[in-house]
């Protein structure tokens, strides 16, 4: 792994072939080891290393971006040059920020060396867990096992100097019938290998694929849903963009107000909704700068209910003077202190739903979303899960699922495919939620 | 002003410029022979600790954006200009190879002979762990060996290109657009893709490949901040396997103009009526259909289930084949990676199978699933279709969508003649959400512009429209298709799939086709 000292000699040796009045300069280096699975055997297994070096020169508000992903001297000196002359040619950025100084950036360093250095043999045996499970059942079992190393850095002509590694791994599982009509799915982040509990992600999803088969058609509509955490990130993840100051301010996103103006202040969630972003947490992989480098550190969105901060870029940060907002990354939606059993067991008629899959924008300015339930939809009455039913197509948005959100469970990190890996939220309870139509898949 | 001469040598590595050369230096129809010399290291490597088949795949890619906005600043009411301009080189190799009966992979962006012969060892490791657990020992469906050179039709290289002559085309558009006043934003994008790829196996295959890719589009956004109401209206023309020269047929000076007034009647546009109607669609929006529903579900590997943990199954299982009425007489569909500029046509696919052309759907009967070499045999069949692709060096190579396109009507059918047959239905331009479920049976789509038909004649725009159905029937359901002079085959750039994911560029062609009884929502 590419380690702080190394990935400030490289930087430094690359800003000295600067000739603009600025330059930064990104490098990237990862190694991956992965295991692919399905019908209960292994298919394809690998072993990565990739490395990325990115030049932004800038001079008379014009910028000019390479990326290159070879490091002898040549290669990084042309990269530089490259980047000079297309920024000669470029036209000047007339929401142009000056280059940011020196910053703090808190040591967010997570690498457990068994995790950053595991192999094939070391993934292979949480694929037999899955597989072995499975096959005891007379199940097909398929799957994904994974493991990350990577390290950043960020280097300026003015002075900037960030770096972090970390090393991260996962499984997802998905187990279905050889028959086709039931199929479950469950998974498990590690930032610690050792911690990879296959044989309870394989319980999980076994369990599951078990309580999917044949499934029965319900007609769609508004329901109480129970949402498993996954199902939960999926979502709440589309309000990203809804959160920018300049979105809200320009009319573009559900945090504008009609007539002009934005809702920041007002309360429009219930007290029990708090989404904050905090790379501190430990358990995740969190990133200490963003997108246009401003340090990472806990802001509060939602402060129960009410909307406390919109992302703030550092152009739009500029044109309002107001320092610019922290990263709208390490999303953390609060809980409270329930099972996921406590929210199935307060809901008199309801669905639980495992995950979501292919989730599009209908309305990018509502959050309106469609997608579909996934593994496991379940029918809740009296407070018990009474069997499965066949899939659903939702239209929602998940500013309107936290609106309705009646009860939440304990936050966890998610590991889900489509969702980002940094991301800690709770199962919920939540009323009024929409399905248009049902699907024969499973 | 970037010579030449710069654009030519300042990328990452003027070593991978000279492996591959250029086409125009490299007239050859043979291989470059240090690009054999460098696999030969691989194959031998991989031969020597006991792979049974051994390929290795060098390539080089090249990617250039090249975008403008110009958004109204609220404050000063003056228009805010924001360009992007970005560069990107990858070099790299991997190895794949077959030990003890099971794959292994391994890859690095150092392209030596002595990271080669790790590379090639690294591979070898992971095939003897994987094949501990193995379901079965793999197979792989014959193929000749091929020595050869293939590259995709252009005249004009973007990358020798100056970018300001790019950045003048995207300028002019976007002003055009914003002359008018409650346009907010006007944007604009140019992108190029490069890649240079060799392929070379242990079987005796070496096979050299340049495909170049363009795609553009223009954009136009506007507010109605009394309403709540954000509309977008693009015109984005085809993606294809071709050059600079592509651009000027672009004609964003002509668009322009048109999405401006476009998207003011977008914004004002009252909502559809929900309800079932009949949907004449372009082949602008129908690319993403066809995509999504017989793209993906006439997959292979899908419907054996080795996609079950990520990207889904396939409601065409292999009872099916041959069997399954998927749509009505009309509906005949061709999986391809051979049709000109198409952005999946190439020479020979990354198993080294030479590109082919098959029916996936014949008179609406299912016909044939995409195949690679690896799985063909699991259906009966003796040879692969050619369907084997990576999106990098660094990814495993592994089926994906050939270009899949519907075959037009006859020539006598014309659009206004199917606009004509329609008594209350809308007309649907350009691709907006799209979402399909694991098995690729429900869907619904949105689009770019809607216009409502009614009393077979197209009035105008209206909003806020969704259609939901269910791939088999939406297909069966399909009545009419133009004729030939309509056909046009669209691009797709970001078709994910597999763990890690992938993301790959196919093409769809169509004519206009009409839908009978589609069930149509008002969205937000």
């Amino acid at each position: 792994m590419l380690t702080r000292e190394e990935a400030k000699k490289l930087s430094e040796k690359i800003l000295s072939y600067s000739t603009f009045p600025e330059c930064v300069v990104h490098v990237d280096a990862e190694e991956d080891a992965f295991v692919r699975f399905a019908n209960n055997g292994l298919t394809t297994s690998g072993l990565v290393r990739q490395q990325q070096i990115s030049v932004s020169s800038t001079k008379d508000r014009k910028t000019g971006n390479t990326g290159v992903n070879q490091i002898d001297d040549k290669s990084l000196r042309d990269a530089v040059a490259r980047s000079e002359e297309m920024a000669a040619i470029a036209l000047p950025n007339q929401e142009y920020v000056p280059a940011l100084g020196p910053q703090q950036y808190m040591p967010l360093d997570r690498v457990d060396p068994a995790t950053a250095s595991a192999r094939s043999p070391e993934l292979i045996v949480h694929a037999r867990n899955v597989i072995d499970g499975a096959r005891s059942k007379q199940l097909v079992a398929a799957g994904f096992v994974q493991r990350a190393a990577r390290a950043s850095a960020v280097a300026s002509k003015t002075g900037l100097f960030g770096y972090y590694a970390s090393a991260d791994s996962s499984l997802t599982a998905t187990v279905r019938t050889s028959a086709g009509d039931g199929s479950g799915w469950a998974s498990q982040p590690a930032l610690h290998f050792g911690q990879m509990d296959s044989n309870a992600v394989a319980r999980k999803a076994i369990d599951k694929c078990l309580a999917s088969r044949g499934a029965k058609r319900i007609e769609p509509g508004k329901y109480t849903v129970v949402m498993e955490p996954a199902a939960v990130a999926s979502l709440v993840e589309y309000m990203g963009f809804g959160i920018s100051a300049r979105a809200a301010e320009e009319g573009r996103s559900f945090l504008s107000k009609d007539g002009g103006g934005t809702r920041l202040g007002e309360k429009v969630f219930p007290e029990w909704i708090t989404v904050r972003s905090d790379p501190s947490i430990a358990s995740i992989p969190a990133r200490p700068w963003g997108g246009d480098l401003v340090p990472a550190q806990p802001i509060a969105w939602v402060d129960a209910g009410v909307v406390k901060n919109l992302h703030y870029d550092r152009f739009w940060a500029m044109k309002k003077d107001r320092p610019p907002s922290p990263p709208a990354a390490s999303i953390i939606l609060d809980g409270q202190d329930h099972s996921l059993e406590d929210l199935i067991a307060a809901t008199d008629r309801g669905l639980l739903i495992t995950h979501f899959w292919y989730i599009r924008f209908v309305n990018p300015k509502t959050v309106q979303l469609t997608g579909l339930t996934r593994d496991g939809l379940l029918l809740i009455e009296k407070g018990k899960i009474v069997g499965p039913v066949m899939n659903l197509r939702f239209n929602e948005s998940p500013v309107r699922l936290l609106q309705n959100a009646k009860m939440l469970g304990r936050p966890m990190r998610v590991s889900e495919d489509e969702v980002g890996d940094d991301v800690v939220m709770p199962p919920i309870q939540t009323t009024e939620f929409t399905f248009s139509s049902v699907s024969e898949a499973v | 002003m970037i010579s030449r001469r710069a654009l030519l040598e300042s990328s990452a590595a003027l070593f991978a410029t000279r492996l591959f050369g250029s086409p125009a230096d490299s007239p050859s129809s043979r291989p470059s022979p240090e690009l054999q010399n460098l696999a030969d290291t691989a194959l031998r490597q991989a031969k020597k600790l006991g792979a049974t088949y051994a390929d290795i795949r060098i390539n080089r890619y090249r990617d250039q954006m090249v975008g403008v906005r110009l958004s109204k600043d609220l404050t000063t009411g003056k228009d805010l200009e924001s360009p992007f301009v970005n560069n990107d080189d990858s070099f790299g190799f991997g190895v794949r190879v077959i030990a003890d009966g099971s794959w292994g992979f391994a890859a690095s962006p150092f392209v030596t002979r002595e990271e080669i012969a790790r590379i090639a060892g690294e591979a070898v490791t992971v095939a003897r762990a994987s094949a501990k657990l193995q379901a079965r020992p793999v197979e792989l469906a014959p193929v000749p060996a091929y020595q050869d050179r293939w590259q995709s039709p252009f005249t004009r290289n973007p990358f020798e290109v100056p970018l300001s002559e790019k950045l003048e085309v995207l300028r002019s558009a976007v002003h055009e657009i914003k002359k008018e006043p409650r346009v907010f934003t006007g944007s604009g994008m140019l992108m190029f893709h490069s890649e240079d790829k060799y392929f070379a196996s242990s079987e005796g295959s070496s096979i050299q490949q340049l495909v170049i890719q363009t795609l553009g589009d223009i954009s136009a956004h506007a507010v109605d901040r009394s309403k709540g109401l954000s509309k977008s209206r693009s015109h984005r023309p085809p993606a294809l396997e071709a050059g600079y020269d592509y651009v000027a047929e672009m004609n964003f000076a002509e668009n322009a103009p048109r999405i401006r007034e476009e998207i003011l009647e977008h914004l004002a546009a009252p909502p559809v009526q929900p309800g079932k109607k009949d949907l004449v669609l372009l082949p602008s929006h129908l690319c993403l259909t066809i995509h999504e529903s017989l793209g993906h579900s006439t997959e292979l590997d899908r419907a054996l289930g080795y996609e079950a943990n990520f990207a889904g199954t396939s409601f065409l299982t292999p009872d099916k084949l041959g069997k399954m009425r998927v749509g009505s007489d009309l509906v005949t569909v061709y999986g391809d990676r051979i049709h000109p500029q198409g952005l999946s046509t190439v020479g020979y696919d990354d198993d080294g199978v030479k590109a082919t052309r098959f029916t996936i759907i014949d008179k609406g009967i299912f016909s044939h699933y995409q195949t690679i070499r690896d799985q063909a045999h699991l259906i009966g069949e003796k040879e692969s279709r050619g369907c084997c692709y990576a999106d990098s060096w660094a990814s495993i190579p592994f089926q994906r969508i050939p270009n899949v396109w519907l075959a037009p009507g006859s020539d006598a059918v014309t659009p206004e003649d199917l606009i004509a047959g329609v008594d209350d239905g809308i007309l649907i331009d350009g691709t907006g959400s799209w979402s399909i479920d694991q098995q690729r049976y429900n869907f619904q789509f949105g689009g770019d512009a809607f216009w409502e038909i009614k009393g077979g004649k197209k009035r105008g725009m209206v909003s806020r429209v969704a259609y939901q159905s269910r791939t088999p029937d939406f297909w069966q359901a399909c009545d009419g298709i133009s004729g030939p002079a309509y056909w046009v085959q669209y691009g797709l750039f970001n078709d994910g799939k597999g763990q890690p994911e992938q993301v790959n560029a196919m093409s769809h062609g169509s004519a206009p086709a009409r839908f009978r009884q589609i069930n149509v929502l008002l969205t937000d």
